[in-house]
């Protein structure tokens, strides 16, 4: 084994791993080791006290066993940073320098956060806010109302998505004619709707439009489509940047083979900037998705609530604000794989793949 | 009403304040090859793309076929698939295949059937000699490919005109002329055409016709070798001194 490496030249990866050397080397692992520390300690000690009842959790926050583990960490941050920035400029590759960063910045961290809970552990607040924010006992029984305002939330922003979608599309056409008269109508309501706030416009759909013209709408449907109007200014802002990013040779090339403006649009223009713009399209459904909690302006039945919602009822319903908790994590649930998916997109099409394939 | 293909009457075109076609009158005969040359900024790619309207002429008519195509009443877009254009930056639909970009227009536009289209395009790739390139994206074809896939995007149309827009100046010079040999071909066939192109060599070869520009005029206009031999104007001298 050692005559093998000896005969070929060291590949780079062996020659990094030489010069990463034992001063950098103690710097990322001491700032490893504390967050570790912080983390799978204070997880452990609360686990062995028990998350509920409150009571449990409350034990477990004001153990000494936490206040140990959570000084354990900040030494062995604290070290991790000293050990980091008094070797940095001592080292001389770039991995071992990247070495004594990551160990100092990861060493800070624990620091910061073992500080924050231990003034909070210390403190004669703890059984309020843990009765208050984390009485976990309480959540059972209203899983199903938070199911049910997911399903909501979701229900609400695929379908101002979608009818946004169409919306934003002839939007876009109209807005990028040659012709004032359309484009002018176009623009009027692109600005409107980016220009004043979408709880006004749900107010003004849900409410004043049904009383003006004597005509009832479903609250619900009244807020798809307050939601959607407005999501068509904005998509239909995206969609117009992204067909005027389409290189002008591409509508050339289409009208000189005969097609029609509306037939260039539809095989040549459109399908290049559809995927074009698929990242900030996400990234508006993303918006809108915490934009539908707006629709309880409107005055919904139970049955109707989206997450925010469900949450701000059992909040008032039993004095109690540990549901909006859960609310951040209902969000985060339907929201992080998104914006990974985003993420996804963006990677492919800067590769080109999606760019150039059907 | 006349036995031309097209004619330019009087063709004025300004953008803004600049003046970039002048009084240009032109006749163009049935399977003559007219190569339009002249230094830059000199207006030849304008004319050329007023005849298909894809510049609208500020003033003046534009006769293709007999019928005056500068006429509102009259469907562009009807003329247009008589009239071939290939750019000097391919154009090619990016998001489409090679029998993709060829088919589109000729199930969309001239309303053949799928059958009907794909075997048309087939035979056209046959034609500029990429028949095995059909499914490929215009990314996986090198610059005189592409080329090549957008003449016979044009040709599949069956076009009465093929109208070249400087179409080998985006190429590196070792695919110039597997386009050039392309258009020779096309030429050698009886097809009409109008080149703009900066190829002297290709001009005085093939060309059945040259046209001098310079400053939105036509400064000269005759057989190529003659007025590569013999220049009558010294704007044309000096032209043709710094290209030769």
């Amino acid at each position: 084994m050692a005559v093998e490496v000896a005969e070929r030249p060291p590949s780079g990866l062996t020659l990094i791993r030489r010069e990463s050397v034992a001063i950098s080397l103690a710097a990322v692992g001491l700032g490893t080791l504390s967050l570790a520390v912080l983390f799978v300690g204070t997880v452990a000690v609360l686990f062995a006290h028990d998350f509920t009842p409150s009571g449990s959790l409350v034990r477990g926050l004001k153990s000494h066993e936490l206040d140990a583990v959570l000084i354990a960490a900040m030494v062995v941050g604290v070290a991790a940073a000293i050990v980091g920035l008094a070797g940095l400029q001592r080292m001389r590759t770039k991995v071992s320098r990247e070495e004594c960063i990551a160990g100092a910045a990861l060493g800070g961290q624990a620091l910061l956060f073992g500080a924050i809970l231990f003034w909070f552990v210390n403190g004669d607040r703890v059984e309020l806010f843990t009765t208050s924010y984390l009485d976990f006992e309480r959540l059972g029984p209203m899983l199903g109302d938070f199911l049910n305002g997911a399903k909501n939330t979701l229900i609400l922003a695929f379908s101002a998505e979608f009818f946004g979608i169409i919306l934003g599309l002839i939007l876009a056409i109209f807005a990028i004619s040659k012709r004032a008269v359309v484009r002018a109508p176009a623009r009027v309501y692109i600005n409107f709707f980016r220009g004043t706030p979408l709880i006004w416009q749900l107010i003004f759909i849900g409410i004043g439009i049904p009383i003006g013209l004597g005509i009832r709408i479903d609250t619900y449907k009244a807020g798809i489509i307050a939601l959607s109007l407005n999501a068509g200014a904005y998509m239909a802002e995206v969609f117009r940047a992204g067909i005027q990013s389409i290189e002008r040779g591409q509508i050339e090339a289409a009208r000189g083979l005969g097609m029609s403006y509306l037939q260039a649009m539809r095989y040549a223009i459109l399908p290049q900037a559809v995927r074009r713009v698929i990242p900030p399209l996400m990234n508006e459904f993303v918006i809108l998705i915490k934009d539908t909690a707006l629709i309880i302006v409107l005055g919904i039945s139970s049955a109707q609530r989206d997450l925010m919602n469900v949450g701000d009822q059992a909040v008032a319903n039993d004095f109690n604000p540990t549901p909006y908790i859960m609310v951040a994590l209902g969000y985060l649930a339907i929201t992080l794989p998104l914006i990974r998916l985003v993420n996804i997109l963006e990677k492919r099409l800067r590769s080109g793949l999606v760019g150039v394939g059907a | 009403m006349s036995s031309h293909l097209v004619e330019l009457d009087k063709l004025n075109k300004w953008f803004g304040d600049v003046h970039v076609l002048k009084d240009i009158d032109l006749l163009v005969d049935p399977g003559s090859v007219n190569v339009v040359i002249g230094p830059s900024g000199s207006g030849k790619s304008t004319m050329l793309r007023c005849i298909n309207l894809l510049e609208e002429p500020t003033s003046g008519r534009v006769y293709f076929d007999g019928k005056d195509i500068t006429d509102v009443r009259v469907n562009v877009n009807k003329a247009r698939t008589e009239i071939g254009i290939v750019f000097q930056a391919f154009n090619l639909f990016p998001h489409m295949t090679a029998l993709g970009n060829i088919t589109v227009a000729l199930r969309k536009v001239l309303k053949l059937s799928d059958t009907e289209a794909k075997e048309r395009a087939l035979e056209e790739l046959r034609h500029v000699g990429l028949a095995e390139r059909g499914d490929s994206y215009p990314s996986q074809l090198s610059g005189g490919q592409q080329q090549r896939v957008a003449i016979a995007r044009a040709l599949a149309m069956r076009p009465k005109l093929m109208l070249f827009d400087e179409v080998t100046s985006a190429l590196d010079p070792e695919l110039i002329n597997e386009v050039l040999d392309t258009m020779k071909r096309l030429a050698d066939e009886g097809m009409t055409m109008v080149i703009v192109t900066h190829e002297m060599g290709f001009a005085k070869e093939v060309g059945t016709r040259l046209l001098v520009m310079d400053d939105g005029r036509i400064l000269e206009d005759g057989d190529p070798r003659q007025i590569f031999a013999s220049p009558q104007h010294a704007r044309t001298k000096s032209f043709l001194s710094h290209v030769l």
